[in-house]
């Protein structure tokens, strides 16, 4: 049954190639598009000088502060939303995959919820006094909250088969709601009002914070997760007939499960802790990435991973030009886009039996 | 011995549902598996594919313990066809038999022009070859099963387990599934509803509250009395004129 694996191999290799090639280009085009639009447009021209003298020192003649702006705030801010986008919508793909669920994702499932109230742990009611961060403690929270709803799930009758997938999604909205009381319970206890308000505004979904530190912390983050859940593609798909089948094709269930789940809670947890919890797009693009290159994670992986990276960007140019003078929260502008399109695409999958 | 159960035991919140179960199978045999409703069939085949761990006694697999196989391993030996096993997902019938090959594949044994010939000759063999692009979603029962049994086989296994495969098929359905299954060059495990369709298997195994009551050739096993102690039906035994097999009639005990 082993095959040399000479050719087979060779053909994987350039598939990967050809296809990270244009990835990483329509990648490097959403960003430059990201950097360019925004209140003051900048020209292409400049943000490739920008680049040039940052990266190869090549000694342009620039506008300090437009450089600063390309270099320190738009180019951070859309690599930061292109990493989100990525991981909350391959978080997404691999919740709605092992859970057998079409509305899974990480926002559903009170994973959200739980790593905000993580953050807000940390940074309003001072767990661990400085020793723990704000990103850990947001870890944390989505590793708790998922338990929660894991455990009320199984509870409740769940584990698998049809009448588990609803008991999932029940569980998870009893999750969020406790989680998301718990958050405003300290915002309201122990955060001041300046506080409070920054907070609100963070969980709504905020980009402009984003900086190069977040960049070292979402870039590595993204590519490692996308890269597990690729390297697993193949047991993914085994779990399409259920958990049984999975095991009876050779995937060692209960393992993936807890790595995959595992890397979902780790990118939601990152993400969360740097932009806030952004809804819809865990859920949204997976679907969206399904209608175009199937349900083969192979292909579906790194389709939701482009197209969540550049369906963020794309968020985040809108939040800052659609109101002049004001950035709205992401969330919001994902959640008004996303809900539609949704809806459209549950309209126009319905099944046809 | 191909598969082989020592001692067998399984309960589910702390309700026993098989006990010392033991049961030997050689390479080649098709051995059927029959009882009532809830007298473990299910279970038994689920523990003797791995999906379930036992509680008590243990697998072997051509004499190595199942237990201490890798996943991977276990399904390069041994593929299940289970009851119902359905999916939401947009996939062909292609898609769903490619799975069989999982076993044998990783991110460093890609998919190669062999494997493509496995899932052509497993469709093949199933008759499905002229519907491998049709999506899932517009098959019919038996189109599933035999769906089904085309990706075990493109498991390439040793052993094929099925459970209840006849289930919910209409009476042509189901004798072409049974033939086929009665055609397969593999050691077979088969639970099944139809007395008379058990009949056909090498030997049969019976089931009545989790413990194994009888092993052996069918004739010998479906006596007047076995079927009354373990079915609780009075049954005649009719020639068939046309072959001169055997049929089983049966009435309810009065």
């Amino acid at each position: 049954m082993i095959l040399p694996p000479g050719r087979p191999l060779a053909r994987l290799l350039g598939r990967i190639v050809l296809h990270g090639a244009w990835i990483a280009l329509a990648l490097a085009a959403a960003i430059l598009a990201g950097v360019c639009i925004g209140e003051t447009a900048i020209p292409v021209g400049t943000v490739w000088r920008t680049l040039a003298n940052k990266l190869f020192d090549a000694g342009h003649a620039l506008d300090r502060i437009d450089q600063g702006i390309v270099w320190n705030y738009r180019l951070t801010r859309a690599i930061v939303a292109a990493c989100c986008g990525a991981g909350l919508a391959v978080s997404g793909v691999i919740l709605q995959s092992l859970l057998r669920n079409a509305l899974a994702d990480p926002y559903l499932l009170g994973i959200s919820a739980g790593a905000s109230t993580g953050a807000v742990l940390v940074t309003v009611a001072g767990v661990g006094a400085g020793a723990v961060s704000l990103s850990l403690g947001a870890f944390g929270g989505a590793l708790a909250a998922f338990l929660l709803v894991a455990l009320l799930a199984r509870a409740s009758g769940g584990g698998v088969g049809p009448r588990a997938a609803g008991q999932i999604v029940l569980a998870g909205i009893a999750g969020s709601q406790l989680f998301n009381a718990l958050t405003a319970f300290m915002i309201t206890r122990s955060a001041s009002a300046e506080q409070a308000r920054g907070i609100m505004f963070w969980l709504l979904g905020n980009l402009s914070g984003a900086r190069w530190d977040n960049v070292g912390m979402a870039v590595p983050v993204a590519v490692a997760v996308t890269s597990v859940c690729l390297w697993h593609a193949r047991a993914l798909d085994a779990f399409t007939f259920g958990t049984d089948s999975a095991t009876a094709l050779g995937v060692p269930v209960r393992r993936v499960q807890a790595l995959l789940i595992g890397c979902a809670s780790l990118a939601t947890a990152v993400m969360v802790s740097i932009v806030g919890s952004i809804g819809f797009v865990g859920l949204v693009v997976p679907h969206a990435a399904r209608f175009i290159v199937g349900v083969r994670h192979v292909r579906l992986i790194p389709a939701a991973a482009l197209m969540g990276a550049m369906f963020l960007i794309a968020a985040d140019v809108l939040s800052r030009i659609v109101v002049k003078g004001q950035v709205l929260p992401i969330g919001v502008i994902t959640a008004l886009v996303g809900a539609p399109v949704f809806a459209l695409i549950l309209v126009r999958r319905r099944p046809a039996r | 011995m191909m598969l082989a159960a020592h001692d067998l035991g399984w309960s589910a919140r702390g309700a026993p549902i098989l006990r010392g179960v033991s049961l030997e199978v050689p390479e080649g045999e098709t051995l059927g598996l029959i009882g009532p409703n809830g007298s473990g069939k299910s279970t038994l085949m689920r523990l003797l594919c791995g999906v379930l761990k036992p509680e008590a006694g243990e697998v072997r697999l051509a004499g190595e313990p199942l237990a201490r196989m890798s996943r991977r391993r276990a399904a390069q030996w041994l593929a299940m066809v289970e009851q119902q096993a359905e999916t939401a997902d947009r996939i062909t019938v292609r898609d769903a038999v490619e799975l069989g090959r999982t076993p044998w594949l990783s991110p460093l044994r890609p998919w190669s022009a062999e494997d493509d010939a496995i899932v052509a000759e497993a469709l093949a063999v199933v008759e499905m070859s002229g519907l491998a692009a049709r999506d899932w979603a517009t098959l019919s029962g038996g189109e599933r099963q035999r769906a089904h049994i085309a990706r075990a086989l493109a498991q390439r296994p040793r052993i094929l387990l099925l459970d209840e495969p006849t289930n919910h098929l209409d009476i042509h359905h189901q004798l072409s599934i049974l033939q086929l299954v009665a055609t397969l060059p593999v050691t077979t495990v088969v639970a099944l509803h139809d007395l008379n369709q058990a009949m056909s298997c090498d030997r049969l195994g019976v089931l009545q509250h989790g413990r194994l009551v009888a092993l052996g050739k069918p004739q010998e096993v479906l006596s007047p009395a076995l079927l009354r102690d373990v079915f609780g039906v009075r049954a005649s035994f009719l020639t068939d004129p046309a072959d001169g097999a055997r049929i089983i009639r049966f009435h309810a005990v009065s």
